[in-house]
């Protein structure tokens, strides 16, 4: 009796299994997005699903090398509608032939983008990207825990004072931009002789680092790990919400510019519905709600105009000129970035 | 003396054991975001949690995962136990060393040989490449599980099965299933733990298509923001206490 | 001796035996033993930046790995697990013995207890301990609060919170095999050593530990072994400072992509746990011989 009971009990399970199996491939659509961690306002996902009928899978990775491993580790079979690679990684993506082109007569609100930040040299047309949203890595400091007296650039992330609670986020290009401007160097070198002198420099910066962290680097700050460090300006912003003394510096060697893109993988399913998601995201209300609550920046001119005084006017989200002196934008390095990421690698091995 | 010391000892080991739970647990009725300060009683994280139709989907996914694989586990690895136990054949220590290196090597070790194997291969990463790496590492559990409880039985009631001449597979289900089906159910829901649990493996199997909780986990303690994984992570010891007293349940039945 | 090998599998007058041989074995020799073959040879490739191997040989991963950085990775994460090891041990031994000393009828009690923990989801439960270890976590602000110190202590981030975070987590695999061989413990044993006029400590020394020592080896092995690998501990507790080896493979096959030199780190990883099962092998033999006398 028990017998058939276990029995029955098994196929029972199996059954369920292959019904479920079956279930799970509804007819409906799914989006699968690909974006960095705390970049997407859930409320946007939910609404666009209102909208279309179209869910929208969403998976966050907290690095661009991640992103670009994962997407080539999945390159003949399934792959992500959407991703949202940093400048230079449009570059590399497109001239490997990982992209397919995005079809712009579909983006109905195409022109809401700043011209500005269009026709970068990543991506001269604007064949294979769309902006998202851009921004700034930059220092931010606790003025709950130390004085922001006289830190203003780089440099005094090397005080001694700092020892042991310094943040850094976990990317290759924004640590090493602080190496090679500390040096007088450009963020954006690819003489190996600089990335190595960097790298030293670098190397003593270590003792001081508490931790490396971008899946989202303002929590250090609020676990009262870290005084100091590098951060992405958005980050800042909502970290303020909870602690409103920690302050965003831009360095006066420099801070990073970046922008990161919509792109569509060369095998994306549902290329459809891609388009309508970035299209989507381009209206003004739309992109405008995104800047407010993640506090990045949006390319989107007319959601500018959309935005709260209080929002339009911080100047961590929209730096003012003169925070941007000597400010670098983040552009490709082509065959160097393997010398960057071998000194990145003994860097972080290092104790 | 000692006897109270020694109780002591349990006591404190208990305590630090269960604090780092219990903090989970209570924070996730926190009204404030923050896992640091306590802002009155709420269910809004549970709430958000039934919410998100991701997390949801995810648990789904696993639960499903989850199950084929203990179930199939359960079947190879009976299999496998029977076979080393009653079979005579050459290179039983050699099938006894694979098992024994796929239990004792770590996770990952496994997860990036699995994952150049099916890379190769041109498989799909998805249920498939998962269901396939989970019944592997799971099956060493199986069958020790199993092998165990058959090691107390005598072969004589098989013998005279087939004697009385029911093939193979006739004695096996009429005369050794029912005597064992304790390690079986064992078996099943340790795959089924193992599997919902597993986080390394996971993190090089999957694809697009396939979401599953514990990378969901992983993501959202490593953004460590939302109380949201407290919640989660209450429901997950409320599933986990549920589960084990049932098995207990069952099983100690089963003994009178 | 080959045929003699791959005789049952076509034994046509037992069907279903040799289709569950063709099962077993080819199950474990395709997904445990090809795939371990092609991680070693891939260890012996170099690394190309599009496809993320080429097919020419060398040793320039192994050589990579013996750099005294990668060693220093190496020796500390073995430094982590090995600490983890002992302390469980430490705290596993006088508990095992306790829930052995306690009277029968609440042994499973306890015993469940143990696992209700160990059943629910590790990474919440590292979570938990992040939360607690914090510079604004619940034991800084405790001991702020009275009055023991003034500034936070840096717990979180350290290689102590990722050896808490092991010991946490790994536990009940010292505990479950130490428990096993202390209920095994004979109690006439013990009271012949008594009544031979042995101490308590004698007793302890000559009878208790020798007799316990499968399980202590087995406990040690079930913590030392996967601790190397549990990047996931490090990622949360470590913040990225603090590596493990599987931290290290982890990024090279979805980070750096260069799978070669992560590859040579998983061999190095399995050499290393092979020889302690080696040493395993060794002194439960001579513990064998050591009990039988």
């Amino acid at each position: 009796m028990i017998r058939s009971a276990k029995g029955l009990l098994g196929a029972l399970t199996l059954a369920a299994a292959v019904v479920l199996a079956g279930c799970s491939k509804e007819p409906e659509q799914v989006l699968y997005l690909y974006n960095w961690s705390e970049y997407m306002p859930q409320e946007v996902l939910d609404d666009f699903q209102a909208e279309t009928g179209i869910r929208v899978a969403y998976t966050t990775y907290d690095s661009n090398e991640a992103m670009y491993a994962r997407l080539r580790l999945l390159d003949d079979s399934n792959a992500y509608d959407l991703a949202v690679p940093s400048t230079y990684y449009v570059n590399k993506m497109r001239n490997e032939g990982l992209l397919q082109p995005i079809d712009k007569s579909k983006l109905t609100h195409f022109a809401n983008l700043d011209p500005h930040l269009l026709g970068q040299n990543f991506d001269p047309e604007n064949r294979f990207s769309v902006p998202y949203l851009w921004g700034s890595t930059g220092m931010a400091v606790n003025g709950a825990a130390v004085s922001t007296e006289g830190v203003t650039g780089w440099a005094d992330l090397w005080d001694p004072q700092y020892k042991g609670r310094v943040l850094l986020t976990n990317d290759v290009r924004e640590v090493f931009h602080i190496g090679l401007r500390v040096l007088g160097y450009s963020g954006n070198s690819t003489n190996e002789q600089e990335i190595a002198a960097a790298y030293e420099k670098l190397r003593e910066l270590m003792p001081s680092v508490r931790a490396f962290n971008s899946d989202a680097p303002r929590m250090p700050y609020l676990e009262g790990e870290a005084d100091i460090g590098l951060i992405w300006n958005g980050e800042a912003v909502m970290a303020q919400e909870e602690l409103p003394e920690l302050v965003y510096v831009y360095p006066e060697e420099g801070a990073v510019i970046w922008v990161d893109n919509f792109v569509i993988p060369k095998n994306a399913r549902n290329v459809e519905a891609a388009h309508k998601f970035i299209d989507y995201v381009l209206q003004p209300e739309v992109a405008a709600r995104i800047s407010e609550e993640i506090g990045y920046a949006t390319p989107n001119l007319p959601a500018r105009e959309l935005l709260p005084p209080e929002v339009r006017e911080n100047r961590t989200s929209y730096p003012a000129d003169e925070d941007l002196v000597n400010a670098e934008f983040q552009s490709d390095v082509g065959e160097a970035l393997l010398v960057y990421e071998r000194y990145w690698e003994l860097l972080k091995a290092g104790h | 003396m000692s006897r109270w010391l020694l109780r002591g000892y349990l006591a404190l080991i208990y305590l630090l054991l269960y604090l780092p739970i219990l903090v989970l647990v209570v924070f996730a009725f926190n009204d404030n975001r923050s896992a640091y300060s306590w802002g009155g009683f709420s269910w809004r994280w549970f709430e958000a949690l039934f919410n998100n139709r991701n997390l949801m989907d995810a648990a789904l996914n696993s639960l499903l995962l989850a199950a084929s694989t203990a179930t199939l586990t359960m079947i190879i690895g009976t299999l496998t136990a029977v076979a080393l136990q009653r079979y005579r054949f050459r290179g039983k220590a050699a099938l006894q060393g694979m098992l024994f290196v796929v239990m004792m090597s770590p996770e990952i070790v496994m997860a990036i040989s699995l994952l150049a194997l099916f890379i190769l291969l041109g498989m799909q990463l998805g249920f498939v490449s998962l269901l396939l790496a989970h019944i592997t590492f799971c099956l060493p559990f199986v069958v020790i599980t199993v092998y165990a409880q058959l090691s107390g039985f005598g072969n004589r009631l098989m013998e005279a099965a087939r004697d009385l001449g029911a093939s193979e597979w006739q004695t096996l289900r009429t005369v050794l299933l029912p005597m064992i089906w304790p390690a079986l159910l064992a078996g099943w829901l340790l795959g089924f733990t193992l599997s919902l649990d597993d986080v390394v493996v996971s993190t090089f199997m999957t694809g697009p298509g396939f979401d599953v909780l514990p990378l969901r986990i992983y993501s959202m303690v490593r953004i460590g923001l939302s109380p949201e994984v407290n919640a989660l992570g209450a429901l997950l010891l409320l599933l986990s206490l549920v589960s084990l007293m049932l098995s207990h349940l069952i099983l100690t039945r089963k003994r009178s | 001796m080959l045929t003699r090998l791959f005789k049952p599998l076509f034994d046509l007058k037992a069907p279903f035996r040799s289709g569950v041989l063709w099962l077993i074995w080819g199950w474990l020799i395709l997904l445990v033993l090809l795939p371990n073959l092609l991680v070693i040879g891939v260890s012996f490739l170099e690394r190309d930046p599009q496809d993320f191997i080429r097919f020419s040989v060398s040793l320039d991963n192994y050589q990579r790995l013996f750099d005294p950085l990668y060693l220093g990775v190496f020796s500390r994460s073995l430094y982590m697990a090995v600490m983890a090891t002992v302390l469980c041990l430490a705290i596993g031994y006088p508990f095992a013995w306790g829930v052995s000393r306690v009277a029968p009828r609440w042994r499973p009690l306890l015993m469940f207890l143990l696992i209700v923990p160990f059943w629910t989801n590790s990474l919440v439960r590292t979570y938990a301990i992040k939360v607690l270890l914090a510079g604004n976590g619940l034991i800084n602000s405790f001991l702020i609060d009275i009055g023991l110190i003034s500034q936070p202590l840096q717990l979180l981030y350290t290689e102590g919170a990722v050896i808490i975070g092991l010991i946490y987590v790994l536990l009940p695999f010292m505990i479950l095999p130490l428990y096993s061989v202390f209920e095994q413990l004979r109690e006439d044993l013990l009271a012949a050593s008594a009544d031979l006029g042995a101490s308590r400590w004698r007793t302890f020394r000559h009878v208790v530990i020798p007799m316990t020592m499968p399980g202590v080896i087995a406990g040690c092995l079930l913590v030392l072994l996967p601790a190397m690998g549990m990047f996931y501990i490090a990622d949360v507790l470590g913040g990225s400072r603090v590596l493990l080896v599987g931290n290290v493979i982890k990024s090279q096959f979805l980070d750096a992509r260069d799978w070669p030199f992560g590859a040579a780190a998983s061999v190095m990883l399995t050499v290393a746990m092979a020889l302690l099962l080696l040493a395993y092998w060794q002194s439960v033999r001579r513990v064998r011989q050591q009990v039988a006398l």
